[in-house]
């Protein structure tokens, strides 16, 4: 039998007036995994995270949540760390840690007994009394991290959070979401641009450009799907004398490296669909002088620029 | 309902802990209350007598008395001894060095001229106080005009005076034979005064809040939580309870301070009857005995502060509503200025109308504008204290709480739509697509 999906989002079309942000948008979430939304600025992501929020509504389309139709009555169990976040600054950082948890419906008593927790998780403790005015941006973005989970919400949504950290803060608040997923069972959509968490963090992406998913899966799978046989092959040599020594028997996509004082290049090759990579290589090394040959493994990064680049060359007129 | 709890709590703390409204609604009416201690203190500490030394060329003022063996008073009821004054008269004035030299502080030179221009020279080392020239005025005065009857008309001084005659006119309603109605409305105009400042003042907060909301981008969190509707009712009442708590604050501190201040007047005795100049009397006992005040008694002041607040509740709500919407739609106060002129003129006309509801409280003009939503919290208040029909203060507040939710139900459609917008300062046709396309 099939599990619920934490989010299954239907065909969903939002319009600004003559602007169409979202154009029947498909994406599903499974409940206990974190989802990466990807997608260059503009591509339609906040509008997206804004619905599922309940800060706006789609024009068509259905959003079900744990396997109901969304409805503001579930936004107490989701928390939301927006892209454009803030804190007020006539408050002090506990006060207004309190203030947000009761406005999700906490109790006082509880809400304090785990900001506490929270608190000292992140290294924050020292500032409960402190003026907002007076927090860095890192310790800012730590609070607002707070502010979004201490519900314990089943859905966390988390717009660009490592923005603004440094390294060690990041993989802190990084380890905070992989432990809420791993010991709370909670489901994380993702949006980031920051494509090395999206390979450390996420199970599954959704690509979105101009308000369309153009790819969605695995992270795995999509790096495998993008490696699409091409390997990098490492020689010693000219690199006219390797074009005409492969000629039709491989494609020569790119060449990655030379290093012209010894003569050595790193180049990314495509064998033709009959190929064999094996006996390819027993013929190449009596051309050249083969140093390395080894499987490309794209990056989520080049999963990404490939994939919108490709998109937006035939979406252009010929 | 819980969250809209915490969203006006949030707005109410965090602006009444701060220290410009504590200073602004504690320190003022103890300020004036000290500066009125210290005014007390000082008089205490000042209660030496200022010596006088009249000098009286012409023989106008004073004779010769053998059995004292100095100048002395023709009148001496036109130079009473006074706490903080003591006269000594002289046929010749002194050298400016003997006078230095002498223990008198003042000398006033009284000859021939002043029967003209009606002006003495004084001489002092230290200026005199604004009393003491008071004092002299008047006593010097009196002295003169004695003088002149006595020498003109060959009246006997005491005649003259029962026969000087100064007309106060006293009006009364022939209905309701009420005689104070223009003080009353006075005071009317004193209580619209302060709920036009607090509505300004205080609708200005909202605004910025909300601004200050949108620039930080704190509000996607907010109503990630709660339905926009609700952060904007709550920044309303929550802003709206800061003035009404100053309000009440004030309230308590100046009945506070006319209570001590009563007690202090009695005590020190200062409050002492005209007819009886040694008979102390209680605070409600002299007011009574002053007839330029005396209409203070007939004000209802338990009914002033209750329909001060409950127009301060609506009227506020009114204009927040616009302010609420003003501040969605900017995301800077100086932007603001295109939409609040508009906003705030049937504010500021208010303040207009009250101004001339003053001089004609009852008048069509005072009467319509105390039933316009728009104008009636600050015109209504004028007319209140004149005795107005319950059913009229009644209809009048309706109309306000009406048009109050009406336009907070329209301000929540801009409100809703703008907070999430950024960049360009909408223009009016915006705004109006924001209003109609809010959903």
């Amino acid at each position: 039998m099939e599990r619920i999906p934490a989010l299954a989002i239907s065909q969903v079309v939002k319009s600004f007036r003559a602007h169409q942000a979202l154009k029947g948008v498909d994406v599903r979430v499974n409940e206990g995994g974190i989802f990466g939304l990807l997608g260059p600025n503009g591509a339609g992501k906040t509008t997206l995270i804004r619905m599922l929020t309940g800060i706006t509504a789609p024009d068509a389309g259905s959003i079900s949540f744990f396997g109901t139709p969304l409805t503001r009555a579930h936004i107490a169990q989701i928390g939301y760390l927006p892209e454009e976040r803030g804190l007020y600054k006539s408050m002090r950082v506990g006060e207004q840690a309190l203030y947000f948890a009761q406005l999700r419906g906490m109790q006082r008593q509880e809400a304090e007994k785990r900001l506490r927790v929270w608190f000292e998780k992140l290294e924050v403790e020292g500032w409960w009394n402190r003026e907002v005015a007076d927090l860095s941006k890192g310790m800012a973005q730590k609070v607002q991290f707070i502010i979004a989970v201490l519900h314990e919400p089943r859905l966390l949504i988390l717009d660009e959070p490592f923005s603004g950290f440094d390294p060690i803060n990041a993989q802190r608040v990084r380890d905070a979401v992989i432990e809420l997923k791993e010991k709370q069972g909670t489901t994380v959509l993702l949006s980031t641009h920051d494509m090395g968490s999206v390979e450390e963090l996420c199970d599954e992406v959704a690509l979105l450009n101009r308000g369309e998913v153009i790819l969605d899966g695995p992270v795995h799978a999509l790096r495998e799907q993008a490696r699409d046989g091409r390997f990098t092959l490492r020689f010693r040599g000219t690199i006219m004398e390797f074009t005409v020594a492969i000629g039709a028997s491989a494609e020569l996509i790119q060449v990655l490296h030379s290093e012209s004082t010894v003569g050595e290049h790193e180049v990314m090759l495509r064998l033709s669909p009959e190929g064999d990579i094996a006996s390819w290589l027993h013929w190449i090394s009596g051309e050249v002088k083969v140093v390395a040959c080894t499987p490309w493994q794209p990056s989520m990064r080049d999963v990404f620029i490939e994939t919108v680049e490709n998109r937006e060359s035939n979406s252009m007129p010929s | 309902m819980s969250a809209l709890r915490h969203i006006v709590y949030r707005e109410w703390i965090t602006r009444v802990r701060r220290k410009a409204f504590i200073l602004g609604t504690l320190a003022v009416p103890l300020l004036v209350m000290g500066s009125m201690a210290i005014g007390w203190w000082l008089e205490q500490g000042d209660n030496q007598k200022s010596r006088v030394l009249v000098v009286d060329v012409a023989g106008m003022v004073s004779q010769w008395d053998e059995r004292f063996e100095s100048w002395v008073p023709i009148c001496p009821d036109c130079f009473p001894d006074r706490a903080s004054l003591t006269y000594r008269f002289a046929a010749e004035g002194m050298e400016d060095e003997a006078f230095i030299a002498s223990d008198f502080d003042v000398m006033v030179v009284f000859d021939d001229a002043i029967l003209q221009h009606h002006k003495a020279m004084y001489y002092y080392e230290q200026t005199p106080g604004f009393d003491l020239q008071a004092h002299l005025k008047t006593d010097l005065s009196m002295a003169l005009e004695r003088f002149k009857v006595k020498e003109t008309q060959d009246l006997d001084f005491t005649t003259y005076q029962r026969l000087k005659t100064q007309v106060s006119l006293v009006g009364q309603d022939i209905v309701t034979r009420d005689g104070h109605a223009v003080g009353r409305s006075l005071v009317g105009f004193v209580f619209s005064l302060f709920l036009f400042m607090q509505i300004l003042i205080y609708g200005m907060h909202v605004m910025r809040g909300v601004i200050e909301e949108k620039i930080n981008r704190i509000v996607e969190v907010v109503i990630s939580v709660v339905k926009p509707s609700v952060l904007m009712t709550g920044k309303v009442i929550g802003i709206g309870l800061v003035g009404l708590t100053q309000f009440m604050v004030l309230s308590v501190l100046v009945w506070i301070i006319t209570l001590v201040g009563g007690m202090w007047l009695e005590h020190a005795d200062v409050l002492k009857s005209s007819s009886d100049a040694l008979m102390g009397l209680d605070l409600e006992s002299w007011i009574a005995g002053q007839a330029e005040l005396n209409f203070l008694l007939d004000v209802n002041w338990p009914l002033m502060i209750a329909s001060t607040a409950m127009f301060y509740v609506a009227g506020f709500a009114l204009y927040a509503a616009s302010f609420a919407a003003i501040g969605a739609a900017v995301e800077q106060e100086s932007d603001a200025q295109y939409f609040l002129i508009p906003a705030m003129a049937p504010l500021v006309a208010s303040y207009f109308l009250a101004v001339v509801a003053i001089e004609n409280p009852e008048g069509p003009l005072a009467v319509i504008a105390s039933f316009v939503p728009f104008t009636a919290p600050v015109v209504m208040l004028i007319r209140i204290p004149l005795g107005v029909a319950w059913w009229e203060v009644l209809l009048s507040w309706l109309g306000v709480a009406f048009t109050a939710w009406l336009l907070l139900r329209m301000a929540g459609r801009i409100y809703r739509v703008g907070i999430l917008m950024h960049g360009k300062r909408p223009s009016w046709v915006e705004l109006i697509k924001w209003f109609r396309h809010a959903d």
